[in-house]
Parts: C-alpha cells; sequence; structure tokens
C-alpha cells in the first residue's frame, strides 16, 4: 500500500489526538483525585496555579473563536442547505435545532453559575437571578427539546412539517450564532473593568504545573543503584501505558470522496452513508492502528510495564523497592491471565480480535455487558489490578513499604511513574468501554441516522448527516471512558487493599477458575444459538434491542439525575459556631489570598 | 561429561538464603508516633522483630519537678495528644486525692462529659487512621470529621482546640458555657449519625473484614500479663473498665455497658471501639441530665483555687491569695498517692509524691499506651509484614504517652 501524504498526515493527527486524550483525561483524574480530598476537608483543593493573561487578550480568547463558529454554522447551512433535500434535510434541521436549544440553555445555566456567585451587575443578570433555582433553567432547556421533537414527529411529512423543517435549519443555525456570540460577548463585557484574567480551568492548570514542576526537581539516584536501570525502567513504565491505546478506535469510520487516482480528498465528506456496510473508498477509521491482532497487542504491550515496576524495584538498591518491585511483577503477571481468559468468551462471541470489529458486532447485537457480564466484571477488576490502584495498590502500598518501587525515584521520573498509572486508568477504561461497553456506539444510533426499532417494529427513524453520527459517537466515547475513569476514581476512595497473600488467593483460585468457567458455558451457550432454530435467534435480536432501550432510558436518567445534582444549590453547614468563628465572621472573614482569588 | 549435581543431595541444591532485615521507621507512614520495628522478613512474613520505642522522649517526668502542681497540666495535655482531655482530669483527681477535697457535683458532671467527648475523639482518631493505613480513604475523612466537631466543641469550652490545659486542682478553669448542653447534645448526635455510616460502609466490606479478621490475636492470659488495659484488653474479652471497677466521679451512678471482644483480633479491637464511642454517647446524655444549670464549680477553699478576679483587684486577701497560689503553687501534703483513671487506652495512672512544698518531688505516669506497645512484638510476629498497619494501628500507641 502506498501512503500518500493525505493519509501520512491523518495518522499522525489521530495519533497526537489520541495521546493527547489519554494524557489530558490522565491529568483530569490527578485533579479530579487531589479534588475529592480536599472538598471533603473543606478546603479549595488544587487549583492555585494560574497564567494571567491581559484582559484585551481574555477578550479576544473569548470573542474570536465565537465569531468564527457563528459564521461556520450559518455559513455552512446556507451554502449546503440548498442541496439538501427529503429526510436528509429533515435530519440536519434536527441536528442544528437541538444544537441551539441545547446551546441556549447551557449558555444561561453558565452564565447563571457566575451570577450566583459575583452577585448581579446588571438588567441581564438580574432577569437571570429573577428565575431563581438554575435547576428552572435545565427543565425549560428539557422541555424546549421535548416540544420540539414532539412537534417534529407529529408534523413530519405534512406542509406544517416543511416549513418546521425550514425553520429548524435556518431558525436554529440563527439562535445557535446568536448563541455563541451572547455568550462570546457577555464574558467580554463582564470582564471589561477588570485590569487582567487569571486563567485556571477550574484548577486543570494546578497537576499541569505540578508535572512541569517536577522537571525542575533533583533527579535524585541513590549511590550504590544502578545508575542505567534505575532511569531507564520509569521509560519502560510510561511508554507502554501511552501506546496501547493505538489499537481502540475512539470513533466511526469517516467516508471521504476520493479522486480518480483513489487518494482521499478531505473537502468533499460524505453527506449521508448508508445504515451498513463502510464504504470501501476513502474510508478513515479513527483509530492510529487498524492491527489484526488488535486486543493481542494491547496486551503485548501492557505487559512491558511489568518489566518497569520491576526494573525500578530492583535497580534501586533499597529493600522497601525491591519488596514493591516484586509484588509488582508477581500482581501484574498474575492478573494479566486473568484479563486474556476473560476476553477468550468475549472473542469467541464477536468472532474477531479487532476492536473496530468488536464494536460493529456489538452495535449490531447487543453491548458485550450484556452477552458477557461475568467478564466485564472479572476484566474490570483485573484491569484495576493492572493499573496498580486501591484495591490492588500493594506494589506501592504507602503505610506498608512507604512508596514500593518507586521510593527511589524524585522529580519527573518519579512523575513518569505516578503519570503512567494515571494513563493506565484512561487506557484501561478505553479497552472496557470498547469491548464491554459498545465503544463509539450509542444505542438506536447507526451510521445512517437514528432508528428506533425493537425487533422488526420501527418507531422512529431519521436520517442524520454523516459527520454528526460520528461525532455523536466520539462524544459518546469519550463519555464512556470517563465514566469508567469515575467508576475506577470513586473505588479508590472507597476501599482498603488487599494483602499480598490475599490477593494472590483472588487472582488464582477465584478469578482464574471463574474465567475458565465463563469460556466453557460461552463455549456452550454459542454452540447452542448455533444450532438453535431461526426463532430463537429471532427472539434474542428482541433481547438485543430491548437491551439497548434499556441502556437508552438508563443513560438519559442518568444524565438528567447528574445534570440536576450538579444544579444542586450547596450550602455550608457548621455544626457549631464558636465564638472565635463567629468573632472572626463579624470582623469580615478571613482574607481570601490572592493567589486563591 | 556427567552432571556436575548428580551427587548432591536436594537440600544442598536450594538456594543458600537468608533473611532480609528491614529497618522499619522511625519515620515511616505506618510509624505514627515514632516508633521503629526492625524486623527479619522471610519473603512478606515476619519471622523475627524488635520494637524499639523512645524516639519521643521528652523528660516529661522530670520536666513536671520544676514547676507548680498547677504547671502540670500543660505537660500531661501533651502526654495523650488525642484525648487530652482525660489526661487532665486524671491528674487532678490524683492531686486532690492527696487533698482530700472532692469537687462539686456540676463539676464532676463537667468533667465527665468533656472526658467522654475526648474519649470518642481519641476512638475516632485510632479507627480512622486504621482505616486510612488500610487504604480506605473515605472512612478516615467522615470519622475526622466527627472528631473535627468534638475540637470545635472543646474550642468554644475551653479556648483551645487540642492542648487544653483546661483541668485545674479543685475544679475546672470555666464554668461550662451556657449553650454547652445544646452544644453537646447536637455533636453526640451527629457522631453517632458519622459512627452509622461509616458502620454501613465497612462491616459490609469483605476486603475489610479479610484484612481483620483472625490478625493480631493475642490470648486473654498474655494481655493481662503484659500489662494491658482498655480496649485491647476489652477486646481480648476481659471486661476491665476502671470506670466499673473503680467507678469515680460519678461513673458509678450512670448506665453503661462494657464492651468485651470474642477473638481478640484486630477486628475485636477496631469494634470494642465503635461501640464504646455510643456507650460514652449514653454516658454524656445521662450527665447532660443530671448536670445542674447553675452552682459552684470549683472547690469553696481559698487555699487552692484561684479567687475571683473581681476581688484579686479589690480586697487585700484576694491579691494576697492570688499572689500564693501563683507564685509558690498551691501545696499538697507531704505523702504519695496513686490515682487512676479510664484513658482513651487504657488505665491512665498517675503515681504522685509531695513533700509538703508547692513544687510535685515525683509525678509518675503509668501510660496506657506502654505496656499496649510492649506486647506488639508478640502480636505481629509470625504475620506478614502487612499486617503490622492494622495490628500497629490497633493497638492506638500515642507516642507521647509512651515515651513521655
Amino acid at each position: 500500500m502506498n501512503m500518500d501524504w493525505v493519509e501520512f498526515g491523518l495518522s499522525a493527527a489521530k495519533a497526537f489526538a489520541v495521546v493527547m486524550f489519554a494524557m489530558n483525561v490522565a491529568v483530569l483524574l490527578t485533579w479530579a483525585d487531589r479534588r475529592q480530598g480536599a472538598m471533603i476537608q473543606d478546603r479549595v483543593g488544587p487549583n492555585r496555579a494560574v497564567a494571567w493573561i491581559p484582559t484585551k487578550v481574555a477578550q479576544a480568547l473569548a470573542v474570536l473563536p465565537a465569531l468564527g463558529v457563528a459564521a461556520a454554522l450559518p455559513a455552512y447551512v446556507k451554502l449546503r442547505g440548498a442541496e439538501l433535500t427529503g429526510s436528509a434535510e429533515v435530519g440536519a434541521a434536527l441536528a442544528v435545532s437541538q444544537l441551539a436549544i441545547f446551546w441556549v440553555w447551557m449558555t444561561a445555566l453558565v452564565i447563571a453559575g457566575r451570577v450566583a456567585r459575583r452577585g448581579v451587575r446588571n438588567s441581564f443578570d438580574a432577569f437571570l437571578a429573577g428565575l431563581g433555582d438554575p435547576r428552572r433553567i435545565f427543565y425549560f432547556g428539557i422541555g424546549a427539546h421535548a416540544v420540539s421533537l414532539a412537534l417534529g414527529a407529529y408534523y413530519r411529512g405534512t406542509e406544517t412539517g416543511d416549513a418546521l423543517t425550514s425553520v429548524g435549519l435556518y431558525g436554529g443555525a440563527a439562535v445557535f450564532a446568536f448563541a455563541v456570540l451572547f455568550g462570546a460577548g457577555y464574558a467580554a463585557y463582564s470582564i471589561r473593568n477588570e485590569p487582567r484574567i487569571g486563567l485556571r480551568l477550574v484548577g486543570l492548570l494546578h497537576p499541569a504545573a505540578d508535572g512541569l514542576k517536577t522537571l525542575f526537581k533533583e533527579d535524585f539516584i541513590p549511590p550504590r543503584a544502578d545508575r542505567l536501570l534505575h532511569s531507564l525502567a520509569p521509560l519502560i513504565a510510561f511508554f507502554p501505558a501511552l501506546v496501547v491505546l493505538a489499537v481502540v478506535p475512539f470513533g466511526d469510520t469517516l467516508c471521504f470522496g476520493v479522486d480518480e487516482s483513489g487518494s482521499i480528498q478531505l473537502t468533499e465528506l460524505m453527506p449521508v452513508v448508508p445504515a451498513t456496510g463502510v464504504c470501501t473508498e476513502g474510508a478513515v477509521p479513527l483509530g492510529v492502528l487498524d492491527l489484526n491482532v488488535g486486543v493481542l497487542y494491547f496486551f503485548a504491550l501492557a505487559g512491558t510495564g511489568i518489566v518497569g515496576a520491576a526494573l525500578a524495584g530492583w535497580a534501586s538498591d533499597n529493600k522497601f523497592s525491591l519488596l514493591g518491585g516484586l509484588r509488582a511483577a508477581s500482581q501484574m503477571v498474575s492478573y494479566e491471565v486473568t484479563m486474556g481468559l476473560t476476553l477468550i468468551g468475549a472473542f469467541m462471541i464477536y468472532g474477531t480480535l479487532q476492536v473496530d470489529d468488536m464494536i460493529r458486532w456489538q452495535a449490531e447485537n447487543a453491548w458485550g455487558i450484556f452477552v458477557q457480564p461475568f467478564a466485564f466484571v472479572m476484566f474490570f477488576a483485573a484491569a484495576v489490578a493492572e493499573s496498580k490502584r486501591i484495591p490492588f495498590d500493594l506494589p506501592e502500598g504507602e503505610s506498608e513499604i512507604v512508596a514500593g518501587y518507586f521510593t527511589e525515584y524524585s522529580g519527573m521520573k518519579f512523575a513518569m511513574f505516578f503519570f503512567s498509572e494515571y494513563i493506565a486508568v484512561v487506557t484501561s477504561s478505553a479497552l472496557i468501554a470498547a469491548v464491554f461497553l459498545g465503544g463509539w456506539h450509542l444505542p438506536f444510533v447507526n451510521r445512517a441516522g437514528i432508528e428506533i426499532a425493537i425487533g422488526e417494529t420501527v418507531f422512529f427513524s431519521q436520517q442524520l448527516p454523516h459527520l454528526l453520527v460520528v461525532l455523536l459517537g466520539v462524544v459518546g466515547f469519550v463519555g464512556k471512558t470517563i465514566l469508567l475513569c469515575w467508576l475506577q476514581l470513586t473505588i479508590r476512595w472507597t476501599l482498603p487493599r488487599f494483602r499480598y497473600d490475599q490477593l494472590m488467593k483472588l487472582g488464582w483460585r477465584k478469578l482464574l477458575p471463574a474465567s475458565l468457567v465463563n469460556i466453557l458455558a460461552t463455549g456452550l451457550l454459542v454452540l447452542l444459538v448455533q444450532n438453535a432454530d431461526p426463532r430463537v435467534e429471532k427472539a434474542l435480536g428482541t433481547a438485543g434491542d430491548l437491551t439497548m432501550a434499556l441502556v437508552a432510558i438508563a443513560g438519559l436518567f442518568a444524565f438528567v439525575r447528574l445534570v440536576l445534582f450538579l444544579l444542586e444549590p450547596t450550602t455550608k453547614r457548621r455544626l457549631l459556631a464558636t465564638s472565635t468563628a463567629q468573632f472572626a465572621a463579624a470582623m469580615g472573614g478571613t482574607p481570601t489570598s490572592r493567589m486563591q482569588a | 561429561m556427567e552432571a556436575l549435581d548428580q551427587d548432591l543431595e536436594e537440600s544442598e541444591i536450594d538456594l543458600a538464603s537468608e533473611p532480609m532485615l528491614l529497618n522499619v521507621g522511625p519515620s515511616h507512614p505506618a510509624m505514627h508516633g515514632t516508633v521503629r520495628i526492625v524486623m527479619e522478613l522471610s519473603g512478606e512474613s515476619i519471622e523475627r522483630c524488635d520494637v524499639q520505642i523512645g524516639y519521643l522522649h521528652r523528660g516529661f517526668e522530670k520536666m513536671c519537678e520544676r514547676g507548680t502542681w498547677t504547671q502540670v497540666f500543660p505537660y500531661v495535655d501533651r502526654c495523650n495528644y488525642v484525648s487530652p482531655m482525660l489526661n487532665n482530669v486524671g491528674f487532678a483527681l490524683a492531686c486532690e486525692k492527696l487533698l482530700g477535697i472532692e469537687v462539686p457535683e456540676r463539676c464532676q458532671y463537667y468533667r465527665m462529659i468533656l472526658g467522654e467527648l475526648a474519649r470518642m475523639s481519641d476512638h475516632l482518631t485510632c479507627n480512622g487512621a486504621m482505616t486510612m493505613e488500610l487504604g480506605a480513604f473515605t472512612p478516615f475523612l467522615w470519622l475526622i470529621k466527627g472528631r473535627e466537631m468534638i475540637w470545635d466543641l472543646m474550642e468554644e469550652e475551653t479556648g483551645a482546640r487540642l492542648t487544653h490545659s483546661f483541668g485545674r486542682v479543685g475544679g475546672m478553669a470555666h464554668p461550662p458555657t451556657d449553650g454547652f448542653k445544646e452544644n453537646a447534645r447536637a455533636v453526640t448526635r451527629q457522631i453517632l449519625h458519622i459512627i452509622d455510616e461509616v458502620e454501613r460502609l465497612l462491616l459490609g466490606n469483605r476486603i475489610f473484614l479479610d484484612r481483620l479478621e483472625g490478625v493480631g490475636v493475642i490470648s486473654a492470659e498474655d494481655a493481662i500479663s503484659l500489662g494491658w488495659t482498655g480496649p485491647c484488653l476489652r477486646a481480648a474479652g476481659v471486661p476491665y473498665d476502671v470506670r466499673k471497677a473503680h467507678p469515680y466521679l460519678k461513673y458509678g451512678e450512670v448506665e453503661f455497658d462494657v464492651p468485651v471482644g470474642q477473638k481478640s483480633d484486630c477486628f475485636d479491637r477496631y469494634m470494642v471501639r465503635i461501640e464504646e464511642i455510643k456507650q460514652s454517647a449514653r454516658i454524656i446524655e445521662q450527665c447532660l441530665e443530671r448536670m445542674p444549670d447553675s452552682g459552684p464549680v470549683n472547690v469553696d477553699d481559698p487555699r487552692v483555687v484561684l479567687p475571683p478576679k473581681s476581688d484579686v483587684y479589690t480586697t487585700i486577701e484576694g491579691t494576697i491569695q492570688h499572689f500564693k497560689i501563683v507564685m509558690e503553687g498551691l501545696k499538697l501534703p507531704a505523702g504519695e498517692v496513686y490515682s487512676y483513671t479510664e484513658g482513651g487506652n487504657g488505665e491512665l495512672g498517675f503515681y504522685i509524691v509531695s513533700d509538703g512544698s508547692g513544687t510535685p518531688y515525683r509525678v509518675r505516669i503509668r501510660p496506657p499506651s506502654y505496656y499496649v506497645t510492649g506486647g506488639l512484638e508478640r502480636v505481629i510476629t509470625g504475620q506478614m509484614m502487612a499486617d503490622v498497619v492494622p495490628c500497629f494501628g490497633s493497638l492506638n500507641m500515642i507516642g507521647g504517652e509512651c515515651d513521655r
């Protein structure tokens, strides 16, 4: 295969995107991990890192991208709107109008949050504050989504429907442009009197600054340590954690037009694609590597990480490190076996090792968590064990062996171990999301658009633009990964850690036999289903659709609950207001330091 | 060519191995209170070990001999920095025993309530620290939140969060504040709520139970012969509690139970502490009901108690009395006495000798932690290295008290 420059550029962009994704989510996790502890203790948490920028620059940063976005969508709709006909037009109108509604209520919520914190300053603030509870804005938004969808569905195919389509397409684009411009303009306006603006990204700069700081820290190597291996170990631990994500696709395949020579034309993105099958020409899979060994590559490289930990333990000339290295090596080797064996059941059902094909199987039938529930639980446990986090953090169990295998590391080398652990959380979450939670697939969304169907009854069907479908998939994949990361963080904050022998017993005596039984049971089931009569197969298809419905309903419900939870007004309550606290409050409270302001 | 190891015995083929000597502490995350354990490890299990204490020795007993009796209170605060109020009361009771005086009823209840709150704070800290060292961070933060409430209350009553120095011979430094009863009730209620939450989180957790059950077992005979008292002894099944066995203050008049363990493992020690917090809440509730809202707190004895400030500034008698107590110190009659109370970790004894002057001739403390730590070696030998954490945590060694 000869690779032209376009394909080369696309590959580089994809690799960059994947690495950035892993690193950024890892930073987010570091921040969340530390924030968690700080919030319970009533402290601000890590948010002191700040980049001061001049007000004019901040205003430009807010307004210029907004101008671009606000110009691009209406322009796109204006240019392409005429070409769209029939179902494709309805799909585009649906997408644009829902995006516009979402953006309106989101902007209102963000501004209402600011107003609640800093007080009413102008008439718009007063209007927002007059609405009272910010949850009302959210209810209004949900209502607007529901009403617009209901109207569209009710008047479908009639003349009123056509009019509504035009309103949705052009009006939606206009409303979206207005909301974007208004939000940016409001932000730029409200900071006009500030001398300078502190860029904090809700504290996310802090872990970044911490990472940068470690570069300048003393790099200590114990005098009698093996200098070469001691320096090599962090690299060996860090590198595999980053590259394993290459085989996990983060979105559905994009289809572009091709010219006569067969090379991809980036400007010619397909407007709509058929529901099944992937285009043969001009296909750009959204994954860095499409290896035929697929998941095996993941295991091969993830296994390399063990060497880093073991080497670090050995080369440090420290007994605590040695104990940690030994624990790391034996633990990771043990759980690697379980990890591999639990996936065999999934391989048997999916009939492939390639992650992309696994996701396609799940999109057509049912998510892996429903066909291999036990494997999901065991694989999740083994994946947590692989990333050496609580309750499996024996290699670094800080109250027993100080810091385990990285006791003698400082500066950037320590940070590499630290960071590779968080990246391992992200990569394992991404793999679990791909193999068991349908990857980029969202329920009832296929390549052509939305089709809500159970068995052979189709309730609703609507074409959507190709780009939108793929983008929805990417958002879904990122969401699932972050959900699993959150689950791992919650586990880390709740559970105590195992003892060495208990860990080994769990691995070899419980998880390993259970995964073998799972393989046997899966094999029998696969044989049964293959030899069953067509009615059973049909019933299974319906059951698969029902699981999709379940996921869709549960997902929507969870999203609404999450937003409501986030919007719930919080009040700080002290059980006892001591005389000291009362006196301090009467004197105006503790002044906030400049760094925290 | 024949194999080199042909006529070797099986045992000779084995790799030569010897136990690894590992120094844990005195500066180590699990060795709070600065203690050092030298372990001989075979793999992960401890074959032999040697517990070395004394890294926090500050000469407490000698320091006491160079001030007045009242000036000892700040020192006893710093003996057990997790429940200083119990030490305050214990020392005050020892001096009062030598003086032959008894504080008024209101003060007795006040001391009991503050003491039980301090016991709660002690147990909350101990259990919280142990779960944290096992890796469970959330229960630790929840329990410490409870301790924070107690400290807020203590601050309101005494003016200091940790080192109150609030006890006085013949009474307390101040009478209870106006909102004391209300605040104490609110705090106790909240703490019981927190305890419930933590129980729900931990007691159904297989990992937590596996780490504690059957770990760090010691027989009741061993515990007695080592001189153990307090929650650790009660977890071994011996229902000895100074508050029940030799009631002081008003402990004979309030109703409470003494929880005992059955297996004497780390889990029993954990549960005994949890149960004692609930019993403390019971005691506090009864005391709050019975404590008079008004009346004297200090004994009516001008030789022991400082006169009110209004008298000091307006009357010659008051000024002289104040001067004599502050400059010479109150005078305990010559003689010696051993007084013991139930501290956070067991029997807290003060053996004091007075030569009749205003200065202690000798103050000897019987710190419960010292004897409990003496059993640590026996508890952890043969266990795995990771078991040191729950064992050491559940014995609750307080460095300041143990090393003095």
